[in-house]
């Protein structure tokens, strides 16, 4: 049997892979990303979160936020990644209510309420994730659909947050202290200072 | 979709207990609306839930220059805006004036030569006025705010033509719902008219929304999500370079950034900004989420889903402290055909 801190390692090595989708956008070194510099230039104004789907110690999935690029606000990654799975056949072999069942998803930020709800009818095995999602979270910080609520016909999927919390955390402010040139009304932020304090975790581990 | 079915032989499924016939502006009496609306608790009554904008203002050494600096204001027509807010704050001694939004006027105009001014400097103030007391003390920290508290009985009045407009969709989704079935597929349908009001919203499609759960064996593809991802399609191919999913501010000190999508700055052009989507059945926990993030304006539904919606089924997500969009909730009620649209309980529709 793996040892715990064997199995935390295990999960320190996925969460890195999901990093790696958004920490190239920031010119941060990173050795073995798979990013492309189109890829990144696409990339380049969305709310950095990346994931990585994980089956039988593979990686069968690995998406980031798009919801600019489409223009739709609903194209989270994980949502992406989900869609590339089904649209895989070999990934499918049978058809099953829950494709997702002997899947694991490592996600940079808690999934939002929608995602956690995707994530639970498609029959997740488990999440893991970087840092908690305050606005928006499904997994415990503003509603816990992993869990918490009941469902007649999904089951319920076990989320935990703190993998890579502080880069996760680090990753984002990056992103909101830069100048969104996407927005219409870009705020000038050239007085914002980053702030590299990180308060513990309030979330439930 | 396949061959048209015929409208007439779909079983009765609205009795209307209000006359269409009749002018389009009279206002139908709330008990008469075939409707029931969801009641939100009261909003932005922490620090944290007030929405703002980022506006000019700028501080009048001379107290007596304020009546020069309101006619340059009107006269530059920068004071039809920010009307919920009061125009001249004074606070420990100092006179301010506010300006016009910063996102209306990223540059001001020449300011007038008797009057010597500091620089103008941008300040963040309430998006709308204060609806409850304790919302009005917490605004007034930011700007001085107008008070400006609902009157129970005038909650977003229906006119006979809104009524005729909303009959026509709910129509629309009875034909659209048979045909699905037809199909093999779950009865469940969303549909987007253009709005009644025209209230600066570009819309002139509308747009219907199937699930294709069965069909594809993709648990995900809800009528809901194939709304919005036309829509937002839609308006991809308009070319509307400006519109920004996530022009966000993650302001909050010490908690977590949190990646927003959406902030109603961004206009009307935001995905489904001032819609209407109406839907069979009470959207599940994703699809509820869906149009939270993409703005919608309200969600007029048919069946509720006490199991699994998210419109006040399981969860109400509008409701949720800390989320920063809102939308209205609907639920039509004489539907009385109990066979049409039968959907089991435990199906997140």
């Amino acid at each position: 049997m793996d040892s715990d801190q064997d199995k935390s390692e295990i999960h320190l090595k996925w969460m890195r892979e999901a990093m790696n989708m958004v920490i190239g956008v920031f010119n941060f070194p990173i050795k073995n990303s798979s990013i492309t510099q189109a890829e990144e230039a696409m990339q380049a104004g969305e709310v950095p979160v990346g994931c990585v789907f994980v089956r039988n110690a593979q990686i069968i999935a690995r998406a980031r936020n798009r919801t600019n690029q489409l223009r739709n606000a609903t194209r989270h990654a994980e949502l992406e990644a989900i869609d590339s799975i089904l649209a895989d056949p070999s990934l499918n072999p049978v058809v099953t209510e829950h494709p997702l069942s002997t899947t694991t998803l490592y996600v940079t930020v808690e999934p939002c309420i929608m995602c956690a709800s995707a994530l639970r009818q498609m029959g997740i095995q488990e999440v893991f994730y970087g840092c908690g999602n305050e606005r928006f979270g499904g997994c415990g910080s503003v509603l816990g659909v992993n869990a918490h609520l009941d469902h007649p016909r999904h089951p319920a999927y076990k989320a935990t947050g703190g993998y890579l919390r502080e880069d996760a955390i680090m990753i984002l402010r990056r992103f909101y202290i830069t100048e969104n040139t996407n927005a219409p009304i870009p705020k000038s932020k050239a007085n914002r200072v980053l702030k590299t304090d990180i308060l513990p975790s309030k979330l439930p581990q | 979709m396949g061959p048209s079915i015929e409208i007439s032989r779909l079983p009765k499924t609205t009795t209307q207990p209000y006359d269409l016939e009749g002018n389009p502006d009279d206002i139908i009496p709330e008990e008469k609306l075939p409707f029931d609306r969801f009641k939100l608790p009261p909003e932005e009554e922490t620090a944290e839930e007030i929405r703002t904008v980022i506006a000019w203002a700028i501080d009048i050494p001379d107290a007596r220059h304020t009546s020069i600096m309101l006619r340059w204001l009107k006269q530059h027509k920068l004071d039809e805006e920010l009307g919920h807010l009061k125009r001249v704050r004074r606070k420990d001694g100092v006179t301010s004036l506010l300006l016009h939004p910063v996102s209306l006027t990223p540059s001001l105009p020449e300011f007038p030569q008797e009057v010597s001014m500091q620089s103008p400097y941008q300040v963040s103030v309430p998006a709308s006025a204060a609806l409850t007391p304790l919302s009005h003390e917490l605004k007034n920290k930011l700007w001085p705010t107008i008070f400006a508290p609902p009157r129970k009985d005038q909650v977003d009045p229906w006119t006979r033509g809104k009524l005729r407009w909303a009959c026509s969709a709910i129509e629309k989704l009875q034909a659209e719902s048979s045909k699905a079935v037809a199909h093999g597929e779950f009865p469940i349908v969303a549909f987007v008219p253009p709005p009644h009001e025209i209230s600066g919203v570009d819309f002139s499609e509308s747009f219907t929304g199937f699930d294709t759960r069965q069909s594809t064996n993709h648990p995900l593809r809800h009528a809901v999500i194939d709304v919005i991802r036309q829509i937002a399609e839609f308006r991809a191919n308009e070319g509307s370079s400006s519109t920004s999913l996530n022009a966000v501010e993650a302001d909050s000190d010490d908690s977590d950034p949190i990646p927003d999508t959406s902030r109603s700055q961004n206009g009307s052009r935001y995905l489904l900004t001032g819609l209407t989507l109406f839907t069979t059945h009470e959207p599940c926990i994703m699809c509820s989420m869906a149009l939270l993030h993409s703005r919608v304006k309200e969600v007029v539904y048919l069946r509720p889903m006490p199991s699994t919606g998210g419109c006040g089924g399981v969860a109400c997500l509008p409701a949720l402290k800390g989320v920063n969009h809102r939308f209205g909730i609907l639920h039509w009620k004489n539907v009385t055909d109990q066979g049409l649209f039968s959907l089991s309980e435990d199906v997140d529709a």
